[in-house]
């Protein structure tokens, strides 16, 4: 029985990925066929996760927006090249698009926008106290190379299990590990002082 | 890193022995100075999922499974954040038309031919001022 922290990860794997891939394939076929709208489910479909991984490697919403607009521009434009399942090569464009906005920005300082989730914080010091963490998670994540900030938000945020992460960037879980937990170290040596 | 003044297992900071990690000095990528700390196998496993989460941990160790149960808190919240809700309209709105794959790839001398009477008569304008320069070189 796992517990705690682990327990509460979870992978964002479909139940069955040959039903997606072949639900994705005929979604395709119905945009090349002319069918526009249909591109809205893949949409509907994939883009919660790119979100969030484009608004973590970026740490901007604005820039993660804009990320995202441009990637399912891009898919849109090139669906007839297509070759196996649709979100990695979605994921891929939109990591790509991540990698080339940090390499052209230098950030000064961001931070995420206030959401309207209920929060189950009781008292004012207690929202205070979370706030500051979110933003000093983001000062220490902006500090990590791009290939760790990435292996670790792909982890630890959108919950995805070390297979997936390697399917979808090409590389070994063994890679994959080493990454996370190098940027475990880096993380917990940047906030330690203050959290630990 | 500031230097810790405030001593956890009896030791300073400067009397503990050196720990694995400090002697990984060739981080690659790595673009701030950092000393790293050591983040003990039992909770790398613990984080990616192998094990439950460890118990009866003392100093160091302890620190680092409330370290991270607080920061899993945030990461737990910004996992549960969804696109926001005016976005895929915005991006159906900017798609462009579809190049459909036999305009986008089709080169020129596999697309049709089309003749109209402004190229007909274009072509043999030319073919005729050719013939007469041709016809010109040969007489000289």
């Amino acid at each position: 029985m796992k517990s705690g922290y682990a327990s509460a990860v979870k992978t964002t794997v479909p139940a069955s990925p040959i039903d997606q891939l072949e639900a994705d394939q005929e979604v395709i076929t119905k945009v090349l066929a002319g069918d526009r709208n249909a591109f809205g489910i893949l949409i509907q479909r994939y883009s919660d996760p790119l979100y969030r991984h484009a608004l973590g490697m970026t740490g901007s919403p604005d820039v993660a927006e804009d990320i995202l607009q441009m990637s399912f521009i891009k898919a849109y434009q090139h669906l007839s090249e297509v070759r196996g399942r649709f979100d990695a090569w979605v994921f891929r464009i939109v990591a790509n698009g991540c990698k080339d906005w940090l390499k052209n920005i230098r950030r000064t300082h961001l931070s995420y926008e206030e959401d309207d989730q209920a929060t189950s914080y009781a008292t004012p010091e207690e929202e205070l106290d979370r706030t500051e963490l979110r933003d000093d998670l983001d000062v220490a994540l902006a500090q990590l190379p791009p290939s760790l900030r990435e292996a670790f938000i792909m982890k630890h945020v959108e919950g995805r299990s070390y297979e997936e992460m390697a399917d979808l960037l090409g590389t070994t879980v063994g890679a994959l590990k080493m990454r996370v937990h190098r940027a475990r170290e880096a993380l917990q040596a940047l906030l330690e002082e203050k959290y630990a | 890193m500031l230097d810790r003044h405030n001593e956890r297992d009896g030791r300073t900071e400067r009397e503990r022995p050196l720990r694995p990690s400090d002697e990984m000095g060739n981080m690659r990528e790595r673009e701030v100075p950092l000393a790293p700390v050591a983040t003990p196998d039992v909770i790398n496993r613990w984080l990616d999922g192998e094990l439950p989460e460890p118990t009866g941990l003392r100093g160091d160790a302890a620190r680092s499974v409330e370290f991270w149960r607080r920061l899993g808190e945030e990461t737990d919240k910004r996992r549960r954040m969804m696109t926001p809700a005016h976005l895929p309209n915005k991006i159906m709105a900017a798609l462009p038309p579809l190049a459909t794959p036999q305009q986008s790839v089709a080169p020129w001398y596999r697309k049709d031919l089309r003749i109209t009477p402004m190229v007909a008569l274009a072509a043999a304008a030319a073919l005729f001022t050719l013939g007469i320069l041709a016809a010109q070189a040969l007489l000289r």
